[in-house]
Parts: structure tokens; C-alpha cells; sequence
């Protein structure tokens, strides 16, 4: 009651500061509803990133006084060939985790998109699986599939293919090969999702267009879905290279980084001078210079798929 | 002591955020804001020193117990306990082994420390730390030298660097013991013409080359894991002199690897391998999966540790039988791989009277029981009843061990780094891809370099 008094008896000029203070609270209203997100994401992504890059200037055992050493656990790093046995290793994976995974999802993306069939929920259910299994189960099962006895040795002996049978993981020029086709499979359906999602947002007209000109179902991928689908195929690239690169689990649970060091890569590195050797700092170094390999490499993609627009 | 725990508990977070502020100023006071040091040098006059007390407090005393081996065993111990010590309640706390490894650290250095650890190889920076007490008091008190085996003792002792073992201080004291050594398949034995367990490595040998000839595989490793550090490791602790190798795991200066007796030891290991010993894909199989494949009867010998006997004598009754690796004639004798299940105190704990009261139980008729049940090898031999068959095996091939002081640490424990370079080396080793001489070299280097940072 008091409150429609004042306000219908105020002056302009409060009125007019009412509104500019209203207009500045509207302009910074967004920032409060994501605060809670960001505060969160300062905290569990933000901050650690900068304390991992400040403890990698420290030699430190993760419990006693660390001691400042500046940039010299990166001259460790950058002199250490495992680490670059280990980037090699990640650069292969990028083939199975990145490259093969898209063009199988291409593929897959044109067989089921050209006409609505029945059951393509079921068909994109059943191809999208392995990406919610957790890829350290999906490690388990792979290693045992592995196996001198296991599944996929049963499969080429079905086929008279004994000769070729051996315990995959333990293969000093396979392994490496064998690991990355888990990732080939957990990847797969990953990029045929985010396609088959980009596909129905083309334009129908377009693909009348071509058909009406004469355009088969290859010509058709090629010059109407192909180029429609460049921003998810970055996407698609972008995840899939991060995920080779900073693989770790995978290899973790199947070969840990054997036969000798054929399967290690920087993620295992990273871990085992944290929490077996107890050299913090170094690990941090380690981690910091994979992060930075990673962020380049992200960048490259993201500018061809810029330019080729 | 409660005064300091105070002051650390608010030193702490100031640290935390000291830490974050000079992330941002890099160069600012950088001394005053290096990671960790929550050192435990205020509390050093925790340590006992002089006489300590065996007589346990009557008031109502709660202990913490961080462990990862035999979750269940553990709680039947510590109930036992409990049952001896009314006014004592232990709250287990288990974390799975990987977990535990890494988070022991942490936990060990937090202000909610366990009272009581299970021992890890990295407690070696704890120890270094003073986060570990040192058990000497209450081992000249409780008189744990006759209660113990001294060679599991000497596992658990250290300097106070924590870099070289088997001198100084005692930092825990063990409760189930662990022991490799050598199953065989009976009747696939007989069928290759092998009708006595070998007692000497060239019997051995023999036995595999005519396993070999008789169609058989000779010996199953699971080299994707550790398996073939065991058997690498039973060769080393036959062939090298015990005080010679000791003196390697366990960081004495001048330890070597690279001796002659070591290059054979590992020479015999390649050439088994290279003679095809060894079961098709040892690299590329676990140990868990090498003992399944020698129940189904697919090897004749099979290397592995008496926690894994439980399972064979269940699944092959009388057909299965256990020696240690064989000396090189017959007058010497076997010398086994293990380690033990040992439990340490933290020098945090504010019950340590408590405490040696739990590590003393290990040595009771009760635990040992619990203990055998749980599959391990109780300190307290006499305690447990006869077993049988292979069983009956394993517990002989380790009181003759302990009985003569010939347990040799697994080799691993020689640096923390030493277990993932073991591992595939030996897996370079089995594919020819790497001589023995570099092999030995690679690890000695691994060791080395720990003991010069």
C-alpha cells in the first residue's frame, strides 16, 4: 500500500535513476545465473590447470617440502626418449581413435540417412553403445578378447586363419595396433551420432536438388552431405584427437604401456612418475607439455575446418 | 600435542592458498609457497624414545586401519582383537590396491591419518617424511624378535632416508606372508618322464626340455603382468649370492646388478624362452590367466605364489604339487621370492600403546589362524593345523625359507620406478627384442638414479 503511494508521488529523477540502475543489473543479471557454474568450473578446471603448470616447477615428492627448481624439469622432459616414443605412440592412436572412427561414421551416416527406415533408433542405440561403457570395462573386455584363447583368436581359428592367431597384446610390432583398435571401436559411434544429428538439419531441397539432377547416392554424399556435415566432422575431430592424445585409460588397463614400451603414451607417463616415482614436478612438466601438443594440434583442425568455409 | 595439531590444522589451508596466490605472482616469496611440507617435525617427541610401555590404556580407544589386502581376513582379525581388547574399537577402512597406493600419501600426511597402514612400497617417502614411527621401543618390549621371523623383520626395516632397507629402524611388522615358487601338473609330469620334482636347476631344466619333447608346454609365465619378474627374480636368488642380491634390493651402496652371475641368471631366462618354454603369448597373458590355462592342464610347470594356492588345490586336488625354484646343486639351498602383509603405525596416531597391542596380535595362535584361512602364511607357523596335499607343499617350501633366513624382497622394491621397467624389460627379453646384458644395465640405471635423487 505504501509502496503504490511512494511510487506514483516520486519524482522523475529518481525514476530515471531507478531504470539506470535496473538496466546495469540486467546487464550483469546473465553473469550471476552461470556463477554457480562458474565458480565450479574455476575451481575444479580452471585453478588446478595453473597449479599443475606452478607445481611443474618444483621438484617434488608429493609429501615432503618441494623445491624450486624453474624450467629444468622441462629440459628433463624435453631430453627424455620415452617421452618422445610415447608422443609417437599417441600420434598412431590418432588414427584409430580419430581418423577411422570418422570415416566409418561417415559411412555409416550415408547408408542409414538416405531414407528413414524402421528401427533407426534401434540402429543408432546399438552403434552408440560403446560410448557409454566405461572405457575401463571396455579395456577389461578387449584384454581378455585378446587373449591367446579368447575370442578374437576363436574367430580367425573358425576361419582357418590359425596361422595367424597369437596373444595380440603381447605382440611387439601388433600391439600398439591392437590397442588402437579398441579405440576405433569405443570412438565409432561417437562421430556416426554426431553426423547422423548433423544430417537432419540439412535442407531436404538440397538433396531434391541434386536428385533432380541426376545425382546418384555417392554424388549425393559427396556434394551435399559431405560439405554439410564440416562443422561435426571438426567436432567429431576435435574429441577423438584429444581423446588419443591424452589416452590413458585404455592402455592402462589392457597392455600398461607393454610389450616393453611399445604401447606407452604421455597420459601413462604422466601417471606413473606422479604416483609410483613420486616426481610430482616432473609428472606436471609432462602434463604441461601434452596439454600444450594437444591444445596446437586442436588449433590446426579448428582452423582448416575455418578456412575450407 | 593437541596444541600442535591445532596450529597445523590452521597452517594447513593458509598454505593451500599461499599456493594459489603465487601461481598467479610467479616470483613472489617462492620459498614460502612450495608445495607439500606439511613435515612432521613438530611432532617428533611423538616418537618414543627410551622405554615404551606393552600395558594398554583401559579407557574406550578407537583406531583407524587403512588396508588393501584381505578385507575379509582383516575383519575377522580385527574382531578377534576386539574380543582380547574390549576397549578398543578398530574402524577398517579399505581402499582397492591401486587406490590405496596412491592415495597413501594423502592420507598418511592428512590430519584424519589412519593410526595403523598397511606397509606399501611408497611409505618410503613417509618414512623419510617421520610420518612412519619407528617400532623399535616396542620391539625390544614386546620381545617381537622371537615372536617374528627376523628375515620378514629385516624387510620392514629402514634408515631414515627410506632409501636402503634391511638396516635400522623398524617401521611395521608383518602378518601374512607371501612366497613364489613352482606348481606342476602331476600327471602331465609323469607323461613327460618327470617322477620327482627337480632338486636342482639343471634337473629342472631336464625336466623342461623332456616336457617340450613330450609335446607338453613346459611353463606357463603370465608376463603381461608379473609374472615373469617371478620367474626372472627365482632365477636371480638362485644363481647370485643372497647377500649380494640383498644388498641391491635393498639399496646398499655399490649394489650391483650387472655381475656376471646375474648376466647367466638372465641368460638362462632368455634361452628358455628362446627354446620355446615358455606357454605361446606369455606376453600377452596375466597371471591370473596362467594359473586358469595350468588348471585346464595346459602346462605342465607353472610359476606363481602361494596366493594363488587356494585356488589350484581347490581345482586340482592331489594333482598339483609346489617346490621352490631349485638351488644350483643340491646341497644349497632354495631360496624363495616374498614379501609380507605388514601393518605400520603412524607417527600421528595419538593411541600408540593401542596400536602395539594390534601389531603384537599378529603374532598370536588367533591370527595366525585367521591368517591361513585368509590364504596368507602366518608368521605363527605352529599355531596352524597340517594342511594337505599342495597345500602342505607351499607351507613346507616356506618354513624351510624362513627357517634358514632365505626369503630374498621381490625386486621391485629395489625403486619405485622398478616395477613398470621390470616389467617390460622382461617382456623385451622374452620377444628377443633386448640383451641380457642392456636388460640388467636398464634396471641397474633405474636403481641408481633413485639413489641419486
Amino acid at each position: 500500500m505504501s509502496g503504490t503511494a511512494t511510487t506514483s508521488s516520486e519524482p522523475a529523477g529518481a525514476a530515471v535513476t531507478a531504470r539506470r540502475r535496473s538496466s546495469g543489473w540486467r546487464r550483469w543479471r546473465g553473469y550471476v545465473y552461470v556463477l554457480p557454474a562458474l565458480v565450479f568450473y574455476l575451481t575444479f578446471a580452471v585453478f588446478p590447470a595453473f597449479h599443475t603448470a606452478y607445481l611443474s616447477l618444483f621438484d617434488w615428492d608429493g609429501v615432503s617440502l618441494g623445491v624450486w627448481v624453474g624450467l629444468s624439469n622441462y629440459a628433463e622432459v624435453f631430453s627424455d626418449p620415452m617421452l618422445y616414443g610415447a608422443v609417437l605412440h599417441a600420434l598412431v592412436l590418432v588414427i584409430f581413435f580419430s581418423w577411422i572412427p570418422i570415416i566409418i561414421g561417415l559411412l555409416m551416416t550415408g547408408l542409414l540417412s538416405r531414407h528413414r527406415r524402421r528401427g533407426m533408433t534401434l540402429f543408432r542405440l546399438l552403434l552408440f553403445l560403446p560410448q557409454v561403457v566405461p572405457l575401463v570395462a571396455v579395456g577389461v573386455t578387449w584384454r581378455w578378447m585378446y587373449q591367446q584363447d579368447g575370442v578374437v583368436n576363436q574367430a580367425f581359428r573358425l576361419i582357418g586363419l590359425d596361422g595367424i592367431t597369437r596373444a595380440w597384446l603381447g605382440d611387439f610390432d601388433l600391439a600398439l595396433y591392437a590397442v588402437g583398435i579398441i579405440g576405433t571401436w569405443a570412438m565409432s559411434g561417437l562421430c556416426m551420432m554426431l553426423f547422423l544429428t548433423g544430417v537432419q538439419k540439412v535442407d531436404t531441397d538440397l538433396y531434391e536438388a541434386a536428385r533432380l539432377d541426376g545425382a546418384g547416392p555417392v554424388h549425393e554424399f559427396v556434394s551435399v552431405t559431405l560439405p554439410q556435415l564440416r562443422g561435426e566432422i571438426a567436432v567429431a575431430m576435435t574429441v577423438t584427437t584429444v581423446a588419443a592424445l591424452a589416452s590413458f585409460d585404455i592402455v592402462y588397463v589392457t597392455t600398461n604401456g607393454g610389450p616393453g614400451n611399445q604401447t606407452t603414451v604421455p597420459g601413462l607417463l604422466v601417471y606413473r612418475l606422479a604416483f609410483t616415482e613420486g616426481q610430482v614436478g616432473l609428472a606436471a612438466a609432462v602434463a604441461v607439455v601434452l596439454a600444450a601438443l594437444i591444445l596446437a594440434i586442436v588449433y590446426v583442425i579448428n582452423r582448416l575446418a575455418r578456412s575450407a568455409e | 600435542m593437541a596444541d600442535q595439531r591445532a596450529i597445523r590444522g590452521v597452517n594447513r589451508p593458509l598454505r593451500r592458498m599461499g599456493a594459489g596466490a603465487c601461481a598467479l605472482v610467479v616470483g613472489a616469496a617462492l620459498a614460502a609457497c612450495a608445495p607439500g611440507g606439511s613435515a612432521n617435525d613438530e611432532d617428533e617427541d611423538s616418537q618414543p624414545e627410551g622405554p615404551v610401555s606393552t600395558e594398554v590404556p583401559d579407557e574406550d580407544i578407537t583406531l583407524t586401519l587403512a588396508f588393501t589386502d584381505g578385507p575379509e581376513m582383516v575383519e575377522e582379525l580385527t574382531a578377534a582383537f576386539e574380543e582380547e581388547y574390549p576397549q578398543i574399537t578398530i574402524e577398517e577402512q579399505y581402499t582397492q590396491f591401486s587406490d590405496y597406493v596412491q592415495s597413501l600419501r594423502l592420507n598418511m600426511t592428512s590430519d584424519s591419518a589412519p593410526d595403523i597402514a598397511q606397509y606399501a612400497v611408497v611409505m618410503k617417502e613417509l618414512v623419510a617424511n617421520g610420518e612412519i614411527m619407528d617400532l623399535g621401543g616396542y620391539r625390544d618390549a614386546y620381545g617381537w624378535d622371537e615372536k617374528f621371523p627376523t628375515v620378514s623383520m629385516d624387510q620392514l626395516t629402514s634408515d631414515e632416508s627410506g632409501k636402503v632397507y634391511g638396516t635400522g629402524n623398524l617401521y611395521g611388522v608383518p602378518a601374512g606372508l607371501s612366497l613364489t615358487g613352482l606348481y606342476y601338473n602331476k600327471e602331465l609330469a609323469e607323461q613327460a618322464g618327470i617322477t620327482e620334482p627337480p632338486t636342482t636347476l639343471e634337473e629342472l631344466e631336464q625336466a623342461l626340455a623332456q616336457a617340450q619333447d613330450a609335446g607338453l608346454t613346459p611353463i606357463s609365465v603370465g608376463a603381461l603382468d608379473t609374472g615373469g619378474i617371478h620367474l626372472w627374480a627365482a632365477l636371480i636368488n638362485t644363481v647370485m649370492p643372497v647377500e649380494n642380491y640383498r644388498d641391491w634390493v635393498n639399496g646398499v651402496e655399490g649394489g650391483t646388478m650387472t655381475s656376471d652371475d646375474a648376466v647367466a641368471a638372465t641368460t638362462m631366462f632368455t634361452d628358455w624362452a628362446e627354446a620355446g618354454y615358455f606357454n605361446e603369448g606369455a606376453n600377452g597373458t596375466g597371471q591370473e590367466d596362467t594359473t586358469t590355462e595350468f588348471i585346464n592342464g595346459e602346462s605342465v610347470f607353472l610359476i606363481n605364489g602361494n596366493w594363488a594356492a587356494g585356488q589350484i588345490a581347490e581345482e586340482m586336488g592331489d594333482n598339483a604339487g609346489f617346490f621352490l625354484m631349485p638351488g644350483q646343486d643340491n646341497s644349497a639351498e632354495p631360496i624363495g621370492s616374498g614379501f609380507s602383509v605388514a601393518y605400520t603405525m603412524s607417527s600421528r596416531t595419538e593411541h600408540p600403546e593401542a596400536a602395539a597391542a594390534f601389531l603384537d596380535f599378529m603374532a598370536s595362535e588367533q591370527a595366525a589362524q585367521v591368517i591361513s584361512d585368509g590364504g596368507f602364511l602366518p608368521v605363527n607357523t605352529e599355531a596352524v593345523p597340517e594342511q594337505e596335499g599342495v597345500l602342505a607343499e607351499v607351507d613346507s617350501g616356506y618354513q624351510s625359507a624362513v627357517e634358514n633366513e632365505r626369503i630374498n624382497q621381490f625386486p621391485d622394491f629395489a625403486a619405485p620406478a622398478m616395477l613398470d621397467e621390470l616389467t617390460s624389460g622382461i617382456q623385451s627379453l622374452i620377444a628377443g627384442q633386448m640383451e641380457p646384458a642392456a636388460f640388467l644395465e636398464s634396471i641397474q640405471n633405474v636403481r641408481d638414479s633413485y639413489h641419486e635423487q
